[in-house]
């Protein structure tokens, strides 16, 4: 999940806006349309899709399934902001659905036309992001945590204090990303990452700073690589390439969820304003959600599904794999990264300074 | 004078181990038995017999060809008419058409593919492979027409005069001599629209829809999992393809220049 700086979210938001002003899709206009043709239009992350799932679906219903692929959100917001593309499914991370909600680039979701609703788990359903779960449904999920390199770091604690320990000078990637790296410090400090008060943000401030000495790199784009590549011990990072290291030579490496706590994300369904198949689209999305289909679906991508059903059909290594599947206390410490409105601010302040410094 | 020499030499291959060794060491990790990028394991090819089987890339190649083929014929045509029209003919406005030609080239990409999405948004023009077409064109003129006018700059008039002297007429000047005398040229101009077409991300990325991932896109959104060595086989087959399409291209700019400099 490389994301962009949730500090550049907000520029692309006004960007965004003023587009929307000028040309973009007027969602609450359009009108509801017909059933649509029986084909169907994806647009989803690399990687999270098996095509036998898709050639199934296919021969099940007689749906053509053209899909492209992206590796970060933004091309989600500009696709769909372009008022041109033809897509009938997206599937953006937690914060980009709230953007893409209030530029009314989504459409809501017909709940009725959907049996397979009852099989996700609540404990993944209407978050901050999308209240009651009227425009997304959850797709898949995962942590921020870090992997390590178990043959110069040694043993390490399951705990973010190796990221902020001297010991470890110039063995440390952080991820380039404002809010993840915050919500390491903040979790650290036993905090919410969600947290608002300027007291507590500046102990976080504080740490990062301290911390910077320490940091080989900021890197959210391959820094599974440049862990494999044995360039650093520590890397901060998402749990499905890390994880991906870790299997690919389990005895070298391994991903650590902090019992202090880490960030929650969620990759969920949403269909465009302006999608057009209708029939199709909830066809496949009532198709996805099928226990057994679902767990295909995690067998082949090794990510984390919130369709709880279809842990029955998942493969025991990957069920097992608390890189993949946490356990339920490691999860309950775990939150998504909310809008923190005015707080953001303050953040961008001490995020320039570190970066700068 | 001699030690000179030797230095001038060694200082040369150093330049050009700059600039050729990233290329070389993904030809070789193409051939790598490790998925890991960086790291050898020994000679194999199985990332050329599953790039075989790999529908994604393999569709992503096929629409990149069909892009830098299209886009490069019909930017070769407008772009070398363009270049006609400005060298030979004192046009109104021309200063200001000379200024316009180079815009597309100076203006960063991301304003390019910007406000080409726009503009297909005003029309309500569908993004598909097409839209990527038509804005490969966009850029690919002016390159075609800064080098076909680079050429021409060069050219003697005196040439066409005399054909035109001996009996004959305006279009036949332009096929026997005119075009004869310029194909260098227009060849370097295609041969550059095409090399830029086929690498372009930030506008594609801006500009295709539906089924138009291109090769640069379809390895960009594979970076999330890695870059696998399937994508330095495709980049290997694609530089294999590229150095003998500038082998056909050199060869074919020296014949017409020699035959220039005799008539």
């Amino acid at each position: 999940m490389s994301r962009l700086a949730r500090a550049a979210a907000g520029g692309i938001l006004a960007a965004a806006v003023l587009a929307g002003a000028a040309c973009g899709p007027r969602g609450d206009e359009t009108p509801y349309p017909g059933p649509g043709e029986k084909k169907l239009n994806l647009y989803i992350w690399s990687e999270y899709l098996p095509k036998e799932v898709i050639d199934e679906f296919t021969r099940r219903t007689g749906i053509a399934v053209h899909y492209d692929l992206y590796d970060s959100n933004e091309p989600v917001l500009e696709k769909l902001q372009s008022g041109v593309a033809d897509y009938d499914l997206v599937v953006p991370s937690d914060y980009m659905v709230r953007i893409l909600i209030e530029l009314k680039l989504l459409r809501p979701l017909d709940r009725a036309r959907l049996k397979n609703l009852k099989n996700l788990d609540p404990r993944f359903l209407d978050k901050q992001f999308d209240p009651g779960n009227a425009y997304s449904l959850p797709y898949v999920w995962g942590t921020t945590g870090y992997g390590y390199d178990k043959t110069k770091a040694g043993r390490t604690e399951d705990s973010w204090a190796p990221l902020f320990d001297p010991r470890n000078r110039g063995q440390i990637l952080m991820l380039d990303d404002m809010r993840e790296c915050f919500a390491a410090a903040l979790k650290f400090l036993g905090h919410s990452l969600n947290s608002t008060d300027p007291a507590i943000l500046k102990q976080a401030a504080v740490l990062l700073k301290k911390q910077k000495d320490l940091v080989k790199t900021y890197n959210s784009g391959d820094y599974e690589n440049i862990l494999a590549a044995g360039d650093v011990w520590f890397a901060h990072g998402y749990n499905g390439q890390l994880a991906r290291v870790a299997a690919a030579d389990p005895r070298r490496f391994g991903y650590v969820l902090p019992k202090e706590g880490a960030t929650l994300w969620m990759d969920s369904v949403c269909i465009p304003a302006r999608a057009r198949n209708v029939e199709s689209i909830y066809a496949f999305l009532d198709y996805v959600l099928e226990p057994e289909v679902n767990a295909r679906i995690v067998n082949g991508i090794s990510y984390a599904s919130p369709n709880v059903p279809a842990r029955k059909f998942i493969r025991p290594e990957i069920l097992n794999d608390p890189a993949i599947y946490p356990s339920e206390e490691a999860l309950a410490k775990c939150e998504l990264l909310e809008d923190i409105g005015d707080a953001t601010t303050i953040l961008d302040e001490y995020w320039t300074e570190i970066k700068a410094q | 004078m001699r030690g000179r020499g030797r230095f001038l030499s060694v200082y040369a291959w150093l330049v050009y181990v700059f600039l050729y060794a990233p290329i070389a060491i993904l030809v070789l990790f193409s051939f790598n038995r490790a998925r890991q990028t960086a790291v050898w394991e020994g000679w194999t090819l199985e990332w050329y017999r599953s790039l075989a089987g790999n529908d994604l890339i393999l569709a992503s190649v096929k629409n990149s060809l069909i892009v830098g083929l299209a886009s490069t014929a019909i930017a070769t045509v407008i772009g070398t008419l363009v270049a006609l029209a400005l060298g030979r003919h004192a046009l109104r406005g021309e200063g200001f058409t000379r200024s316009l030609l180079y815009l597309p080239v100076i203006i960063p990409e991301i304003v390019l593919g910007a406000a080409l999405v726009t503009f297909y948004g005003v029309l309500s023009f569908h993004l598909s492979l097409w839209t990527v077409v038509i804005a490969h064109v966009v850029f690919c003129v002016s390159y075609v027409a800064i080098v076909v006018r680079a050429r021409l700059s060069g050219f003697d008039r005196s040439l066409e005069e005399a054909a035109l002297d001996l009996g004959a007429r305006p279009l036949q000047t332009f096929w026997r001599v005119t075009l004869p005398l310029i194909t260098p040229g227009i060849v370097a101009g295609a041969l550059l629209s095409f090399t830029i077409s086929i690498d372009d991300y930030v506008i594609t990325s801006f500009v295709a829809g539906v089924g138009a991932t291109t090769l640069p896109l379809q390895i960009y959104s594979m970076l999330k999992v890695g870059v696998t060595p399937e994508v330095n086989a495709v980049s290997s087959l694609l530089l294999a393809l590229t150095v003998v399409l500038i082998v056909i291209a050199q060869r074919l700019q020296q014949a017409p220049v020699e035959r220039g400099e005799m008539s």
